[in-house]
């Protein structure tokens, strides 16, 4: 849209830009992961964290530590961060941190329609509901009776109206498995996130945009290969797919028909992206799973994004890494407290 | 197969998946309806105690089959099997200890039976036998003691009885009797 962003681009978001990569700075490098390794006690991780960014995020917690108090203090850190960039934006901006939220929100609605669904109390719901995904309306779910009658009371209100509506189109809201509405709802939003990177234009569509089309891909692979031995039917498997990635029209197809591992790697072959992430993956246990390889390419998109600058991509690149970094975390926590450290190294490097 | 190992490993495949597969334990916890691995129980008798053993069956689809279908889902089905394997050894080691709970008290049982039996029931059966046995002496010392004691009487009047005897005999007032058995010429009586 706007050609020459570094003429308009700081007068509406280089505080934030700056602030992000002050944020980035703080991550996690591969001294601090070392350092980390070598703790033998939760106490001993407290205190290493201590000495990077996240400072005495852990000083008010009673004994004893556990991971979940970890994860859970993490994510609010987190969480304070993200609104703190959500609440000093500016248009377009702000839709852009909408966009990202909207994922979060999925799940949380996912989570929300279930409990209605089976009389339970919205309170204890709510807290398990990701905070990132709050939305206004969360309280007033339980007064649905049918989902059609919460989509059209509460969710019409909400940035998701619009995903439901596409699913929704078939009429089929009530008999659908919450999993399979989970990823058509997921692929519509992504659909949407792309259409909406693109339009922006500029540095912003050059950053977002392959990003996107990864994380499409990625969803169709990784789809296809946990529906083998599923009841999943391939013409079902195929309305997961997003559309907005490199493998489509052609790709998707070719997977949708896939049987095995071995077919899905000969489509990936076909695209000069994917045929060495496949290649790199390891057979049955020690090597990497196709996941793990997956998340290290995601991983290595979101650490480029910072070498451009005016781009709204460092904002989604910088969540994405924490995010990850905070699953390092709880990894490496988890196997110091079971006290099984073969593989404490499989964490994700990231810088 | 140690429990111990087997858990631990399960835990760990736990943290596995959710490293890949983010949180999905609401999910997990909300989806809940019935049992997919049901126990059934079966008598077993072991040296005449019937004992409880349980035997686990599968028991309707899996309703997590869709679980992490865009996140994780290799993990999650490792981390299915592992725990799979972990009830099963769960429910081998419930039958083995229920049955070792009813042996152990079918043995307190016995036991005391035992017990009983040889500190109180038999040396009270003794104890009357050797009563028995007691009084059957005495009874029989005394029976003796009265036949002793009528035989000494017996001589003692017959010894009485010889000497008035001879007294008269050799005062002539007694005759002998005819001797059936002395051998008496006896004159043929013939008719005359």
């Amino acid at each position: 849209m706007l050609e020459g962003a570094e003429l308009y681009f700081n007068v509406d978001h280089g505080y934030l830009e700056g602030l992000v990569r002050g944020c980035k700075a703080g991550l996690l490098t591969e001294r601090d992961y070392v350092n980390l390794v070598q703790c033998e006690t939760l106490e001993d991780l407290k205190i290493h964290l201590q000495t990077t960014d996240y400072g005495n995020f852990l000083a008010n917690q009673t004994n004893p530590l556990t991971v979940s108090k970890i994860d859970t203090e993490m994510r609010k850190k987190l969480c304070s961060e993200f609104e703190y960039f959500r609440n000093h934006s500016l248009e377009p901006l702000s839709t852009f941190f909408t966009y990202m939220t909207c994922s979060y929100m999925i799940d949380n609605v996912i989570l929300l329609m279930n409990g209605a669904l089976q009389k339970k109390s919205v309170k204890e719901i709510l807290v398990k509901c990701h905070p990132l995904g709050r939305f206004t309306e969360m309280e007033a779910v339980n007064i649905a009776e049918t989902p059609s009658d919460l989509f059209n009371a509460v969710l019409i209100e909400t940035p998701l109206a619009p995903f439901f509506q596409d699913c929704m189109s078939e009429n089929i809201l009530d008999e659908l498995n919450i999993e399979l509405l989970r990823n058509k709802l997921y692929k519509s939003y992504l659909e949407a996130f792309y259409k909406f990177c693109k339009n922006h234009g500029d540095v912003t569509a050059e950053i977002m945009c392959p990003i996107l089309e990864f994380e499409a891909d990625r969803r169709a692979f990784i789809i296809t290969l946990n529906s083998f031995g599923t009841e999943l039917s391939k013409e079902d498997r195929e309305t997961l797919f997003p559309t907005c990635g490199k493998l489509h029209p052609e790709g998707l197809r070719l997977l949708a028909q896939a049987e095995d591992f071995e077919q899905m790697k000969r489509v990936a072959e076909h695209y000069g992206v994917y045929k060495p992430l496949f290649e790199a993956v390891g057979d049955g246990s020690g090597g990497k799973t196709l996941e793990d390889v997956f998340y290290e390419h995601e991983v290595q998109m979101n650490v480029l994004a910072f070498n451009r600058q005016f781009h709204y991509g460092v904002f989604y690149a910088y969540t994405k890494l924490k995010e990850q970094e905070m699953r390092n975390i709880v990894w490496i926590a988890e196997c110091i407290s079971q006290r099984h450290r073969t593989k404490i190294n499989n964490y994700i490097p990231i810088l | 197969m140690l429990m111990g190992e087997v858990m631990r490993e399960a835990a760990f495949s736990l943290a596995e998946a959710k490293f890949t597969a983010g949180d999905f334990s609401t999910t997990v916890i909300q989806n809940v309806n019935k049992a997919q691995v049901k126990i059934r129980a079966k008598k077993d008798n072991v040296a005449g105690v019937t004992l409880p053993v349980f035997e686990h069956y599968q028991e309707g689809t899996d309703s997590y089959e869709l679980t992490g279908l865009a996140r994780g889902g290799e993990q999650l089905a490792k981390l299915k099997r592992n725990y799979a394997k972990a009830v099963e050894l769960l429910v081998e080691l419930a039958s083995l200890q229920t049955s070792f709970v009813t042996l152990d008290e079918a043995i307190k049982i016995t036991n005391r039976r035992v017990n009983a039996i040889e500190h109180v029931i038999i040396p009270r059966i003794e104890r009357t036998l050797a009563y028995i046995i007691t009084e059957l002496d005495e009874r029989e010392r005394e029976e003796f003691y009265r036949l002793k004691k009528i035989q000494e009487k017996k001589k003692i009047l017959k010894e009485k009885c010889e000497k008035d005897l001879e007294q008269r005999r050799a005062a002539g007032e007694v005759m002998e009797p005819a001797n059936l058995l002395a051998e008496e010429k006896d004159e043929d009586l013939l008719f005359e």
